[in-house]
């Protein structure tokens, strides 16, 4: 009664073709929802930039595209853009150089800390040395919900198909202390550089460590 | 001016004293302070250390999982400390609360006010003269927005002879005793669909009044997410929105049961996957029922006032109500119909009022007595046995073996036969009255659905039998002509009062059944013997004249209802409502002389030396002596547990802990049967190594 490899390797292919198709369905119906597990489409958005331009995601379509969300009155926030180590601002260096497109959303609400306008954004950003292509102000907290961000930072990956390749910390110290970089290993660039080099993702989702979002 | 010089005076003073001292350090939005169980420490013992944290305001600190967003608290050791971060054990993180951050959307755990965090300190082996504790603090703490935070906090412990610190041990030992315990029962979390079932299976189920919420120690599931608990007579279970697709391994956390007058109490579990268990689910909570709530309340006033209705052919009842039938049929043929209408409203008003006083009373007992619901009742084991009695009792007044209340009849009746709209209005009361004892064969499946409803349902159903007890009176008094049809009274009334006897034997014997399932066969035994003894002495007193048959004739009534009611208190195992506790705790207090005679007997001796500040002592008994385990395994082997309560200094006390070669508590002394002298057992207890002490005979 024992089942000869060759129906052994037929009920696997069988399996794994049912597991894909299974994966595959999850996938497109879980499009609303870009939780962890299952790779997952990026849902796309529009929203109003610190510059007054309008943008979707679907403009960076081919493109590697980070999303980051911010408050920077967030002590987390703060730590990461601490300059030194500058961690952030690294990781949006190191993103335009790989022509990856690096988007920072503020999704607090009007009078919420973390809200400014398109002008001191703008300010802010030079004075601190960060580098995003766009910021994005999402004041009604619309994309934020969409993806459901919970705190600031709070990370997510989109590969150049649309995928979320990653979302969650920005690396594996929840913590506020900015001493706490150097030894961290960061989940962002390890994410860009496997999707650079046409790997997957090994760390693929993690719990967001912050502020909460402040919608 | 004194004071001015006083007061660093008495710093400088205090700072010389020997003993532990540290100040509250301000770390901006909370003072921060290290205490210690102790005020001097010996070398190489274990004690409970804590960090206090007095919040400002509307700001709050993280639990263990923060939930959504935050951090929770950390201390490091700083240098210039006498200790290593070895030397201290894991916090043990008390109950958090839910902090909504974004409704639905984000959701955090923590405390505010104030948080003692306690955690064991181990004092080196190679410690002299004193020991100094230099720690850090580092905490997030948010209110609208979040500031981390650290505070240098330093305590310098004397080390000599063991000394407790009463007011801070106390403290420490009050939130360990508030800390999560180990969950007794079983967990299973069935995660093959969404929403996933989290299943809690506990000998007695859960008091279906209380709420009860998972708290994960991950972020396996959504925290913002409700929890729709439903309640099964073995358990309860949540029903849990996934954060992920699907569950790796256990499933973590503790739950936190709090019941209706808002006591919390929590449980750590590891719930294994599985399917739910029987008997867990299906009655669904007040909370998830609320819309079902104002449907089901009309169906219950319905249901009381045909009830009511059904009153009025009681023999009772019915007579009243003839004769009033008869009188009013004389006034309108005299020409007093509107009389007769107004006389029909005073009636309907007398037995509303007579029903609403009723239910006051039920809520008032209600009240008093803290039973807040039905299902509580049920669960414990003298309520029942005295609700069958009393059922057995009605029975056997409606197939006539006695007369119930003549008097109260009389003087209702000379009452009611005044005329006018006093006399209708007493007429009213007094069918009320009358008609009172006859609710329970009709209404007791309304009356129990509804003892746990808010006071105002109560109220509706009440008056809802009341208006259906007055209706063919009030019908009768504006449509005189219709009491044609009313029944004549006969004997007819007496064979239905009988018969109406075995629906309540019927009650009797439903209720048996769950006395059985609450406290064992015995209760039930006694029970049925109680019930003979009751019918014996209302035979007794219905044959004899005398004063002695009388006095015999109570005692076997009193007996035959307060005696079952004890057993079945002694055997229950579901006495408290939530049973996963034994809450007995059956003690005696501790003496030298107490230990020799029981020894002498050959029984085995447990003696637990505690005291309430000390916070090992309320954590041993948290999680060792007080669980059921233990408490189990102590009854089978015979066990006889004694407390030396050190709380107050005792000489006794202080001599036996001398003699130990303790310097104070905790102590556990163990003798096995047979011997004189004890094992001195470890400070810290675990039910395993009690357990396997006790089993070991």
């Amino acid at each position: 009664m024992f089942m000869s490899r060759r129906n052994f390797s037929l009920a696997a292919g069988m399996a794994a073709a049912v597991a894909l198709t299974a994966g595959a369905l999850i996938a497109s119906t879980a499009q609303a929802a870009p939780d962890a597990g299952e790779p997952v489409l990026a849902p796309d958005f529009t929203g109003t930039t610190a510059t007054g331009e309008t943008i979707s995601l679907s403009d960076f379509a081919g493109k590697t595209v980070i999303l980051e969300w911010t408050n920077d009155g967030c002590p987390f926030v703060q730590k990461h853009y601490a300059v030194p180590p500058a961690n952030m601002q690294g990781l949006q260096t190191d993103a335009s150089e790989s022509d990856v497109v690096w988007l920072s959303v503020i999704s607090s609400a009007p009078g919420k800390q973390g809200h400014r306008t398109g002008a001191e954004v703008l300010d802010m950003n030079e004075g601190r040395g960060a580098t995003p292509a766009h910021v994005i102000l999402d004041e009604s907290g619309d994309i934020g919900r969409l993806y459901k961000a919970k705190t600031t930072p709070h990370m997510f990956l989109i590969t150049a198909d649309g995928m979320i390749a990653y979302q969650g910390a920005i690396d594996d110290t929840p913590s506020a202390r900015v001493s706490d970089i150097e030894t961290a290993t960061n989940y962002v660039s390890a994410a860009m550089q496997s999707v650079a080099a046409g790997e997957p993702v090994e760390m693929a989702s993690s719990k967001p460590y912050g502020c909460s979002v402040k919608y | 001016m004194i004071r001015r010089f006083i007061l660093p005076l008495l710093a400088a003073l205090m700072a010389l004293m020997p003993g532990a001292h540290a100040q509250p350090v301000d770390g901006g939005r909370a003072m921060v302070e290290l205490i210690a169980e102790r005020d001097r420490v010996e070398p190489g013992e274990t004690l409970y250390a804590a960090i206090k944290m007095e919040l400002d305001d509307g700001w709050h600190v993280y639990w263990r999982n923060a939930g959504d967003a935050g951090l929770p608290p950390e201390v490091r050791v700083l240098d210039g400390s006498d200790v290593t971060e070895a030397a201290l054990g894991p916090f043990v993180w008390p109950i958090p609360h839910l902090l909504p951050v974004v409704d639905g959307e984000i959701m955090d755990y923590g405390y505010d006010d104030q948080l003692v965090l306690p955690f064991p300190l181990t004092i080196p082996a190679d410690a002299m003269g004193s020991v100094q504790l230099n720690f850090l603090a580092d905490y997030l703490i948010c209110e609208e927005i979040c500031i981390p935070e650290t505070a240098e906090v330093s305590l310098t412990l004397p080390v000599g002879p063991s000394e407790p610190h009463i007011d801070h041990g106390t403290l420490i030992g009050k939130w360990i005793a508030k800390a999560p315990r180990d969950f007794e029962g079983e967990a299973r979390i069935d995660a093959s669909n969404s929403p996933w079932e989290l299943s809690l299976k506990t000998e007695g189920g859960f008091d279906t009044g209380s709420d009860i919420r998972f708290y994960p120690f991950g972020h396996e599931i959504s925290h913002p997410a409700d929890q729709p608990l439903s309640f099964g007579r073995d358990g309860a279970t949540l029903s849990l929105t996934p954060a992920d697709d699907s569950l790796d391994g256990p499933l973590e956390g503790i739950i936190v049961v709090e019941t209706a007058d808002g006591a919390r109490t929590g449980y750590t579990l590891t719930a294994g996957q599985g399917a739910v268990f029987e008997h867990t689910s299906g009655i669904a909570a007040r909370a998830a029922a609320t819309g079902a709530d104002g449907k089901s309340l009309i169906a219950l006033a319905i249901a009381a006032a045909i009830g009511g209705l059904i009153l009025n052919l009681m023999p009772c009842v019915l007579p009243v109500l003839s004769i009033k039938a008869m009188g009013m049929v004389h006034a309108v043929a005299s020409g007093h119909e509107s009389e007769v209408r107004s006389h029909g409203l005073w009636y309907t008003g007398g037995v509303l009022l007579s029903f609403a006083a009723l239910a006051a009373a039920i809520i008032a007992i209600r009240q008093a007595t803290g039973t807040a619901n039905l299902g509580f009742q049920l669960q414990n084991g003298p309520t029942v046995a005295v609700l069958t009695l009393i059922m057995f009792v009605i029975g056997l007044w409606l197939l006539g073996m006695f007369e119930l209340g003549s008097s109260i009849q009389n003087t209702g009746s000379s009452l009611a036969s005044r005329s006018g709209s006093m006399g209708a209005f007493f007429t009213g009361v007094l069918a009320a009255v009358v008609g009172a004892p006859c609710i329970g064969p009709f209404l007791g499946a309304a009356l129990g659905a509804v003892l746990d409803r808010p006071a105002l349902s109560v109220l509706i159903v009440f008056l809802a039998m009341g208006f259906g007890l007055a209706l063919p009176y009030l019908v009768l008094s504006f449509v005189p002509g219709l009491s044609r049809l009313l029944p004549k009274p006969g004997r007819w009334m007496e064979t239905l009062k009988q018969f109406f006897a075995f629906p309540m034997f019927l009650t009797a014997a439903l209720l048996l059944w769950t006395l059985g399932a609450v406290s064992g066969p015995a209760a039930v035994a006694w029970t049925v013997a109680g019930g003979t003894l009751i019918a014996f002495g209302i035979w007794l007193a219905r044959r004899g004249r005398g004063a002695l048959t009388k006095v015999l004739a109570a005692l076997a009534m009193i007996a035959g209802l307060v005696y079952p009611a004890l057993t079945a208190n002694s055997s229950t195992a579901a006495g408290e409502g939530n049973s996963q506790y034994a809450e007995k705790y059956e003690t005696e207090a501790w003496s030298p002389e107490r230990v020799i005679d029981l020894t002498d007997e050959g029984r085995p001796v447990f003696v637990d030396f505690t005291a309430t500040w000390c916070a090992t002592c309320q954590l041993n008994k948290v999680t060792t002596l007080k669980s059921n385990a233990v408490q189990e395994a102590f009854a089978a082997h015979d066990v006889a547990f004694l407390v030396a309560d050190f709380t107050r200094k005792d000489p006794v006390i202080a001599e036996e802990l001398k003699r130990r070669q303790r310097a104070g508590v905790p102590m556990y002394l163990w003798y096995p049967a047979g011997a004189t002298e004890p094992q001195v057992l470890p400070e810290v207890l675990s039910q395993k190594l009690v357990i396997g002490l006790v089993t070991a005979e």
